[in-house]
């Protein structure tokens, strides 16, 4: 016992067998100094978060010759041309287009299906459980089950819109500019609705229940209830889980390239998917960095204003 | 080919079909064979004496087993000092690569040299050599080419006829490049003199037709474009009610598929993708005719064409779905599978022909070769920053050389790069419907010989066939854009490739 409560200093340091001699530890790894705990998640970032993006913006000023393959510095070449691409135009359409709707259906589904589940009756655990088996599916994955389900010759939900006339069999759901994103963002919201529910049922488990109980008392329905109280003192939490969803959102890639490829044309090229397209069909490995900074910038730029309107404090 | 040329194929066919049943003996079989021009050699017919009624491909196998044994005797000896080495190659899921996956543990069991074959979609393969040769990395020792690419990665990769001259101790005895198909080498292995790899792939597009419902409705082998649009819009017109469609094409938008269907309208309207000027010209007369043809066809096809890249337009044959096809030819050894619902119905003719006339390859851009077959061969390549080269330049011979280049083609029915290996018995018997057939080969063969069109060779074309132009073709097949008018489609495609190319000083 005696042994257990000597001082740090004496704990740091330890008998090397058979020698005699004492090795100490170094002096700053055994202090209160901050460095050698922030050190290993600061050198994680610095090679694979901040690299990468300082890299991708020194390349963005290059121009790459496409017959002699060399990187010339011309810093105007490419961001000169990204104002000037229609198809980077139509890509912040088409992204800030499936952000939104997407980030509004899986809120409002995820609450609405949270505050069903919010109970603590026999099975409704079960439910909740279940509900989260979508989340554990990769996303390319997902995409090729939906890839399926839409083909318009023995695709289930191809073959059933037909069959109550609300699909024209000459216009496949993924081929049709008309419907191809909204197929594309079924998907997505498939798979990540249950991630807004399990926020949501987390923020509806952490409300006080006297507020609740007081407006009982003075004969508040559940309408009212869910509006003066529920929603006020969840919106912390859904402006949260809105900014979470809706930066992965911006950036949605996986469930584009694996169903439409960005097509057809271009009705579901998002800024990643064109980035992908100019990287690893055209390999302009520098314009595809300069959109991939695009929408660095204008994700930075749409969650800032978002926490400004929303006054989300973390 | 000529129809002499023809008979003497169907010679060799009916022959080598004749003698494996036994309904002629061995000295007919070598003396038909010999009238056909088709010699063996004394041991390949020593070996013929140990064929037996009933083991069909043991009689090809051991007639090759000489050649193959001095084969793995050399590989035996000259791989010793490679062993232990990892070479690693990249590549589609093309027949001869799936079937060279199956068989590279031979290889290794020879020499020691262990062999890693990625196989990944088409975009992929792409976006790994890119990077590869970008970094000039040698992470892969050998490359999958696509022969729009060849302009791409020209520089990257070692003419292997030049380095069996520069290593002859490494250079396989009897390896005879003048056995690959002069066509083939010049269409997609070459840039001016350099050989950037071997010819491995050759899918070419052919036209094949299902002689029953063609029968069924009274119609003759369309030779035509012409003749073709109205047979598939009388099939269609007769048929959709049944789930039958004249045509079905892989005009997914985007895809290189697109580009591919698109590129052979144009050279079938006697146009060309560029001008000798190096301007783009499918916006002129002969290329819009040839959209507005593809367009026809395309409402005439089932919906789900527009989703479908070649594995979709295989698909809609396989399932029954569709009669007539203008198409690659490797299509053709699935439908006589034996899980086929098709199995013996669909048959290969030469790929239509006018009534238009070709535009001459003198008034077209970057070495475009315009005729009826479109080719979308593949070469291996021997990366010129592989840290492994010997050893990978030795698999590279092994799974090209004579015998590998039959049992590929066994393997899967597909064409070989080899003369020799068309006239291979063991080739020659499986002409018949079953699965793996090689009983569309000499069709194959006639097309590479005498039609053969090849995309331009130009270092752009690998972004511009896979990327803009598909997605432009997309936009308008799609009504996304330019309200059905092909000339528009066209014009923008147009502005878009003749600003890269005089960005790129390529004119």
């Amino acid at each position: 016992m005696t042994d257990t409560m000597a001082s740090p200093s004496e704990n740091s340091r330890s008998k090397t067998r058979g020698e005699g001699k004492f090795w100490t530890m170094p002096r700053w790894l055994t202090s209160e100094h901050s460095f050698p705990w922030i050190f290993p998640a600061t050198a994680t970032l610095i090679v694979f978060g901040l690299y990468p993006i300082i890299y991708s913006v020194w390349l963005s000023l290059n121009r790459r010759h496409p017959v002699t393959r060399e990187n010339e510095w011309n810093p105007a070449w490419n961001w000169s041309r990204v104002f000037a691409d229609e198809r980077v135009w139509d890509a912040i359409s088409v992204t800030y287009m499936y952000t939104f709707v997407a980030i509004t259906i899986q809120l409002a589904l995820g609450l609405g299906i949270a505050l069903l589940l919010d109970s603590d009756r026999k099975g409704f655990g079960l439910m909740r459980a279940l509900m989260t088996l979508p989340l554990v599916v990769p996303p390319a994955v997902t995409g090729m089950m939906f890839l399926l389900m839409y083909n318009n010759s023995f695709g289930v939900i191809s073959r059933t819109l037909q069959s109550i006339g609300l699909l024209d069999p000459a216009k496949p759901l993924l081929s049709s500019h008309e419907t191809a994103l909204w197929a594309v963002m079924v998907a997505d919201i498939w798979q990540w609705t249950p991630f807004m529910v399990l926020i949501m049922m987390a923020g509806l488990r952490a409300l006080p229940k006297d507020p609740f109980e007081a407006a009982a008392i003075d004969g508040a329905n559940a309408l009212q209830a869910f509006r003066r109280l529920t929603l006020p003192m969840l919106s912390k939490i859904i402006a949260i889980a809105v900014l979470i969803r809706g930066i992965d959102l911006f950036r949605v890639y996986d469930y584009v390239k694996v169903m439409t490829d960005s097509g057809p044309g271009t009705a579901t090229e998002t800024l990643t998917a064109y980035s992908g397209t100019i990287y690893f069909k055209s390999a302009n490995f520098p314009y595809a960095s300069a959109v991939a900074i695009l929408t660095l910038v204008l994700v930075i730029i749409t969650a800032n204003i978002f926490i400004k309107v929303f006054k989300v404090r973390f | 080919m000529s129809f002499k040329n023809h008979q003497r194929q169907q010679f060799i066919i009916d022959t080598a079909n004749a003698y494996t049943k036994r309904k002629i003996s061995k000295r007919d079989f070598l003396r038909k064979m010999g009238l056909a021009g088709v010699g063996f050699s004394a041991f390949g017919m020593g070996m013929l004496g140990g064929h037996s009624r009933g083991k069909g491909l043991q009689l090809g196998n051991m007639a090759h087993a000489a050649g193959h044994s001095d084969m793995n005797e050399w590989l035996r000896e000259v791989g010793k000092p490679f062993a232990g080495t990892t070479i690693r190659y990249t590549s589609e899921a093309t027949p001869p690569t799936v079937v060279a996956n199956e068989l590279k543990g031979e290889f290794e069991e020879l020499t020691g040299i262990k062999i890693e074959i990625e196989i990944v979609p088409l975009e992929q393969v792409l976006a790994k050599a890119t990077q590869d040769v970008q970094g000039q990395l040698g992470t892969y020792d050998l490359y999958y080419l696509d022969q729009a690419w060849h302009a791409t990665f020209f520089p990257d990769t070692v003419d292997p006829v030049e380095y069996s001259q520069e290593k002859p101790e490494l250079a396989m005895p009897g390896f005879d490049y003048d056995d690959f198909s002069a066509p083939l080498v010049e269409g997609i292995s070459k840039i001016g003199d350099k050989w950037v790899g071997i010819p491995f792939d050759i899918p070419i597009f052919t036209f094949m037709y299902r002689r029953d419902i063609l029968e069924k409705h009274g119609i003759a082998v369309p030779k035509t474009y012409d003749e073709f649009t109205t047979a598939v819009k009388l099939i269609t017109e007769a048929e959709k009610e049944n789930g039958i469609f004249g045509t079905g094409l892989q005009a997914k938008s985007g895809h290189y598929s697109l580009e591919c269907d698109w590129s052979q309208a144009v050279w079938g309207h006697g146009g060309s993708i560029f001008r000798a000027d190096g301007t783009f010209s499918g916006n002129d007369e002969q290329g819009i005719m040839g959209l507005e043809w593809y367009q026809e066809l395309l409402a005439n096809a089932p919906a789900s064409s527009l989703e479908s890249t070649w594995d979709g337009q295989w698909q809609m044959m396989h399932s029954g779905q569709v009669a007539m096809v203008q198409s690659w030819d490797e299509f053709f050894p699935g439908m006589d599978g034996d899980d086929s619902p098709v199995k013996g119905l669909w048959e290969m003719t030469a790929p239509l022909q006018g009534p238009h006339t070709l535009r001459d390859r003198s008034a077209a851009g970057f070495g475009e070769i315009p005729d009826w077959g479109h080719q979308g061969g593949s070469s291996i390549a021997l990366s010129r920053y592989s840290k492994n080269i010997d050893a990978a330049w030795l698999f590279m011979q092994w799974v090209c050389s004579k015998e590998m280049m039959v049992r590929l083609t066994l393997g899967g029915g597909f064409a070989p790069m080899r003369n020799s290996s068309f006239a291979d018995p063991r080739v020659l018997e499986k002409a018949r419907v079953g699965a793996g057939t090689t009983r569309h080969l000499p069709v194959v063969l006639d097309t590479i010989e005498n039609y053969i069109a090849s995309e331009p060779d130009m270092p752009l074309w690998a972004g511009l066939s896979s990327n803009e132009i598909p997605t432009e073709l997309g936009k308008l097949l799609t009504g996304q854009e330019y309200g059905g008018d092909a000339k528009a489609c066209m014009d923008a495609i147009a502005k878009i490739v003749d600003t890269q190319t005089a960005e790129a000083g390529l004119r």
